[in-house]
């Protein structure tokens, strides 16, 4: 490990300025949990740290019924996981965060830092994915919001750019029924073996709107599109839930990892999409 | 970079890192309680409250606590009497865990009070399972959580002022614990939920123990105070000035000659004390394997070699004033590796080309041979096997087989060295055979062994992996070249890569039966990995062979004549070296046999119970395997004095609800779940207890002037509670409380030698050494009793034969007494004066086997492969039961071990020899919230050859849960697994190929 600075700005406009003093091997960090573990393992050699813990444009936590939910990006997975607002409101993204690693870690991991990460397996992504969320980045040169489903590029790869900061999540208001389901081997702290989220409103018995999000199937979490344009605008039966599961089964590209097999890996994708879909339908029928 | 830091309300001003661990930064201010597990954020031990939040320190960056109120373990409380003063005492969370028997080896105790707090805070009535949530980020490899769950439960309690702290065992739970051996079978089944199952096992006594006061008493352990508040304990709670970091340069390659080595920029690094390669050190071969003289195994190990034989073999040593110094030493040796051909499966080991040992030094133990990759081979015949199977109706030919698994004890393995004023060598080690440890490392360090002290202070657990000379030799020639103190300390990933963990075996099993379901003849076939050096090699694989095909004997004229063949080939491969893993290659051996009696039993269309029961060893038998091999030594004939396995399966069977269960249709669906199905599954077991002839444990009392007693044993206790079970025997002969015995293990200068802490061997060989011992101090106190009370001469002439001792006195008949107290001071200063003293040591001529029946209950998700372990009941025969709670925590730390073998658990090479589990999150150990419900029975049986006639206890759970669990699997949704960890992949593989062939 090399020698480094570490800095703590107060402004948002020191953060900016610190990055672009340095050369590239200066690294913004929240929680602090990753980069911690890969400047350990050798695997980040970074000259320069810089804490955005004391940024109070990243933090907070706000729920309007209007205009949803605004999370900022520091905000810690407990805090996800045992917000009562969260929990009432978006309960997918709630479950999501209470079963990703341990009490201990979630108390300071935090939102941005998991998504910042990028890596496939992120369980936050497919249930943000699902609600519709949109990330602000800012820079020195401005702001602008990106789609959560468009904020990955690869594994460890993301949209922002040297010297951007994520910093904010809003997630549209509650609109349908939202469900998040992790399959692992064991039942805890485990890194998924596939995850999905699905959201999905109905009127009248009609699907009126629907999306399927799947995590640790693909390089970036993923959208099954051709699965949700399978059910848009139409009833639910057994017939078209079964189809819509192979569908978003064959739109993932999963890999051969020590977490699973990419064929056991497709074939759970279609497992926990049909069951989904059903356990949604249900609910709706219930009403 | 200064920094404050606030740690316990007190204001620290320390320099600080830009990129240094919370960890590191505590530790380093002497807040020891802060234990280092994994430093990856995985297992929890570090775990200390962040402005009362839980955070693991290992991953916390130090500067980002900054400002903040950090609390460790020890704010919590302290031990209330201190002299004149006086203090507040243990926080209710830490009294509930000593008096819950919440804690085993006690490492990860600090992190899980803190966590438990940081649950009651939030919520002051948790739910059990609540409480698991609120725990399950601290990774427990001793308890099975089951007492921790209960201990922070109760201590809930007190803190809404529910309950009294201190009290979890009643008066009244004790009364309700021992339950008399009941007269008729099947008594009605229980469906307890575990918190009503309370910290206390069910046992069902043996009529001999009536009378006894300490001996099977639920006693508090001896070091319980000390763990629950972080005390320095543990090996590396160890300040010395001037202590260097050692660290080991690993091979990236399988299999190489080191051509060249270059380590000349290293050495001048500033700050680099010592680098040392094979041309530094004497060539010494030797054998890491933690056994008694001569080591039952070839010897086939340097210090460091011109050769490296798996991915992580040492390759280089170097100590530096720090860390940071020391991994950069590191990547300034410069290496030429000539690669040679790597063997990875150990199926194709014997005769490859890729040959491991080639070196002169290597010395052959029985039928070794180097030169086809043989560690150790074993044909064991016993009967005329070829008969048997012409004898019988049906041949059934079955393989299996078993993966490599790491003990993963929660403190890594660590030693510090240091040479002393008279320049003896002093290692103080996480070790489980101190004595072992200073006789095997004589030679290779060349030092006489009068000159090496081994120090064994808390061990955080060890399960075996302790039994092995791993790390000492490192520290050691680092202190010797660079004249200083020096600590080594296995990361996490190494603990992975190059501890030494079970055994991987290939298993054929061929079984003759006849249509009324007698076995005629078992056959047994074992390949064993011993990886790259064959430490255990041969003693492993034979227990495999000597444990799990010795219990099923046949039925009839086969009871007698029965006939068995165990052949195994141990061989090397380029991968990590296998030792001792807690079951000692039995649990491989139960895998096969169990399950194969389980198809056996199914393709015959007989009740699994019945058949296996009618074919079990039984009292009065001969143990089969005592007629043919004893670990490689002159094997002596031994019949089986007690065995409870009887009575074991009848209470099993209720406990679970077999005959509720079992067969019927109704009960293998969940309603409203139509992918989930349940199944129950039965395994039996049988281990063993010391090594007879062999193995000896010796322990020495002293008694001081106000009646209290030094307990000495060389005897090692590893967090298993050791310690406070021989306590307990010495308080029993001697007729005083537990807390007027002072016990320390263990020491080689200080305490009688004792084998160490293996073969389930503790409570019952040194155990008996502690008995003698003190029946030696007693004859010793009785005496003296006499001897006062003639003086004093009012009443009639006593004989010491009259006096009996208890409650701290020496009593006569006609009820004049003597206290100890008075003993002690007239021995030491007033008439005839002496020291009351003995040491007495044991050798066992038997290995009295403990036998076990294990139920699982599981529920399949069949699309899924899912599967959920529900339910494990396991009844025990164990010989007396000395302490049930800290026997019930053996057997519900055991069967969690083999729950993660049995489903998750498991490490794989790929073709270079690379290991793929390097961390606790690849590598999944069960967590508190992932937990079966598990009940434990004892069924107490007297075996006649132990005074208090105690049998062994700590490897028997590990034996039988897997095949148990996959019997159960079968029975559930008829996944037939030959391999486990069963996991989901590998069930719905099963089910998917089975309804292909349909």
């Amino acid at each position: 490990m090399k020698p480094f600075e570490h800095h703590s700005p107060n402004s948002l406009e020191q953060a900016f300025d610190l990055i672009t003093q340095d050369d590239n091997n200066s690294y913004y960090y929240a929680g602090g949990t990753d980069i911690n573990l890969q400047l350990k393992s050798g695997i980040l050699a970074a000259e320069s740290l810089i804490s955005l813990k004391n940024l109070s444009e990243l933090k907070g936590i706000e729920y309007k019924e209007n205009n949803g939910l605004k999370l900022g990006a520091l905000t810690t997975l407990r805090e996800l996981q045992r917000t009562k607002t969260i929990y009432n409101h978006y309960p997918a993204l709630s479950q999501a965060a209470g079963l990703m690693a341990s009490e201990q870690i979630r108390s300071f991991a935090t939102l941005g830092g998991n998504l910042c990460n990028a890596a496939p397996s992120a369980d936050l992504a497919p249930p943000l994915i699902a609600l519709g969320a949109i990330a602000t980045i800012s820079s020195k040169f401005g702001e602008h919001k990106v789609p959560i489903e468009d904020f990955f590029l690869g594994p460890g790869e993301t949209v922002l750019e040297e010297g951007e900061i994520l910093m904010q999540i809003t997630v549209p208001p509650p609109n349908g029924e939202t469900l998040f389901i992790k399959h692992t081997p064991r039942m805890f702290m485990d890194i998924s073996v596939v995850c999905i989220a699905i959201r999905l409103l109905m009127n009248n018995g009609i699907c009126n709107e629907i999306r399927i999000a799947l995590g640790a199937v693909a390089p970036v979490p993923l959208r099954a599109v051709n699965a949700e344009a399978e059910l848009a605008a139409q009833p639910f039966s057994s017939n078209n839930i079964s189809r819509a599961a192979q569908i978003a089964a064959e739109e993932c590209s999963p890999i051969n990892d020590i977490r699973g097999t990419a064929a056991y890996r497709r074939r759970m994708i279609e497992v926990l999409v049909r069951r989904g879909l059903s356990s949604l339908n249900e609910n709706y029928s219930k009403v | 970079m200064s920094i404050n830091l606030n740690v316990n309300s007190k204001s620290h001003e320390i320099d600080v890192a830009p990129g240094e661990s919370l960890l590191k930064a505590l530790r380093a201010e002497g807040y020891y309680g802060v234990k280092q597990g994994c430093d990856t954020g995985e297992c929890g031990a570090c775990t200390v409250l962040v402005d009362n939040r839980p955070v693991n320190a290992c991953v916390y960056l130090t500067r980002q606590a900054e400002g903040k109120e950090i609390e460790t373990i020890e704010a919590s409380g302290e031990h209330p009497e201190q002299g004149w003063k006086l203090t507040e005492g243990l926080h209710p969370l830490q009294q509930a865990f000593v008096a819950g028997g919440a804690i085993q080896c006690g490492f990860c105790t600090p992190g899980m009070i803190l966590a438990a707090k940081d649950l009651l805070t939030r919520n002051p009535n948790p739910s059990e399972a609540e409480v698991r949530e609120g725990i399950s980020g601290v990774l427990c490899r001793c308890t099975g959580y089951v007492k921790p769950v209960q201990a922070i439960l109760h201590a809930a309690a007190v803190l809404r002022g529910e309950a009294e702290p201190g009290e979890m065992i009643t008066p009244d739970d004790i009364d309700a614990l021992f339950i008399s051996l009941p007269e008729s079978p099947a008594q009605e089944t229980s469906e307890e939920t575990q918190t009503s199952v309370q910290v206390l096992p069910k046992v069902l006594i043996a009529p001999q123990t009536k009378n006894w006061k300490h001996v099977g008493q639920p006693e508090q352990k001896v070091d319980a105070v000390k763990l629950v508040q972080g005390k320095p304990a543990f090996a590396a709670d160890f300040e010395i000035r001037g202590m260097l970091i050692a660290k080991v340069l690993k091979s990236p390659l399988a299999h190489a000659r080191i051509k060249h080595i270059d380590v000349s920029e290293a050495r001048e690094l500033p700050g680099v004390a010592a680098v040392l390669t094979h041309k530094d050190i004497p060539r010494v071969v030797y054998s890491t394997a933690g056994q008694s003289h001569p080591i039952p195994g070839p010897l086939d190990s340097f210090s460091l070699d011109n050769k490296v034989r798996f991915v992580g073999d040492r390759v280089a040593l170097v100590a530096a004033e720090n860390s940071e110094i020391a991994d950069q030493a590191l990547k300034l040796i410069k290496v030429e590796y000539e690669e040679l051909p790597s063997l990875v499966d150990s199926r194709l080991a014997l005769d490859n080309e890729a040959l491991l040992h080639d070196q002169p030094e290597y010395v052959d133990f029985a039928e070794s041979d180097a030169s086809r990759n043989l560690a150790a081979r074993l044909h064991i015949d016993i009967g005329d096997v070829d008969q048997g199977f012409e004898a019988a109706d049906h041949i059934f030919e079955h393989e299996y087989s078993v993966p490599k698994v790491q003990q993963a004890a929660i403190e890594p393995h660590v030693v510090i060295t240091y040479w002393d004023e008279d320049d003896r060598l002093v290692i103080r080690t996480s070790t489980q055979v101190p004595f072992h440890v200073r006789r095997i490392l004589a030679p290779v360090l060349q030092l006489p062994l009068k000159r090496i002290r081994v120090v064994k202070p808390r061990i955080g657990g060890g399960f075996g992996g302790k039994q092995e000379v791993l790390i000492e030799d490192v520290a050691a020639h680092l202190t010797i070249a660079a004249g200083r103190p020096v600590i080594f300390e296995f990361t996490r990933q190494e603990e992975f890569v190059a501890a030494r963990p079970r055994h991987p075996m290939h298993i054929k099993m061929k079984t003759g039966v006849k249509e009324d379901g007698t076995i005629t003849a078992n056959e047994m076939y074992c390949l064993a990995d011993t990886g790259a050096y064959g430490s255990h090699a041969l003693t492993v694989t034979g227990n495999t062979g000597a444990k799990a095909m010795a219990i099923y004997v046949g039925d009839g004229e086969y009871r007698q004549n029965p006939n068995i063949r165990f052949v195994a080939d141990i061989v090397y491969t380029n991968t990590t070296p296998s030792g001792a893993f807690r079951g000692y290659g039995v649990p491989q051996g139960f895998w096969a046999v169990e399950r194969h009696m389980e198809r056996i039993a199914r393709e015959l269309e007989l009740d699994p119970i019945e058949f296996r029961m009618k074919n079990a060893l039984r009292e009065g038998e001969l143990q089969p395997f005592s007629t043919a091999w004893s670990e490689g030594r002159e094997p002596v004939p031994e019949t089986i004095e007690t065995n409870g396995l009887e009575e074991c399966v009848r209470q099993g069977r209720a406990a679970i609800g077999w005959d509720q269960k079992f067969g019927i249709e109704g009960w293998h669906q969940v309603s409203g779940k139509p992918t989930l199905r349940k199944g129950i599954g039965i395994s039996l077991a049988m281990h063993g207890t010391a090594i007879p002839y062999l193995d000896m444990g010796a322990a020495s009392i002293k008694m001081n002037d106000d009646g209290s007693f030094n307990l000495m044993v060389g005897a090692t206790d590893l967090g298993t509670g050791s310690d406070t079970v021989l306590a307990q025997m010495a308080a029993e002969v001697l007729g005083v409380p537990l807390e007027d015995l002072i016990v320390y293990s263990s020491d080689t200068d200080f305490t009688p030698f004792d084998k160490g802490a293996y073969a389930s061997s503790t409570t019952y060989i040194s155990g008996a050494a502690v008995v003698g011992a003190a029946q030696k101090v007693a004859d010793r106190l009785t005496y003296r009793a006499a001897l006062i009370l003639n003086e004093r001469g009012d009443g009639p002439e006593v004989n010491p034969s009259e006096i009996r001792l208890a409650d701290r006195r020496a009593t006569t008949q006609d009820g004049r007494f003597v206290t100890l107290e008075e003993i002690g001071q007239h021995a030491l200063h007033q008439g005839e004066q002496e020291q009351i003293m003995a040491v007495d040591s044991y050798v066992s001529p038997v290995a009295p086997p403990p036998f076990a029946a294990q139920f699982a209950e599981v529920t399949v998700d069949i699309e899924t492969g899912q599967v959920v372990v529900d339910k494990l009941v396991m009844a025990v025969d164990a010989g007396i039961i000395i302490n049930p709670v800290t026997a019930g925590g053996q057997i519900e730390g055991g069967m969690t071990q083999a729950l993660g073998y049995a489903v998750c658990e498991e490490m794989i090479y790929d073709d270079k020899g690379v290991l793929r589990e390097q961390n606790l999150r690849d590598y999944h150990i069960f967590q508190a919230n992932e937990m079966p419900q598990m009940e434990t029975i004892f069924v107490e049986t007297f075996e006649p050859s132990h005074p208090f006639g105690v049998k062994a206890v700590a490897e028997i759970p590990t034996d039988a849960v897997a095949p148990a669990v996959a019997n159960a699997i079968m029975d559930a949704c008829g996944a037939d697994l030959n391999v486990i960890p069963a996991t989901p992949e590998r069930i719905w593989k099963s089910l998917k190929e089975s309804a292909e062939l349909k």
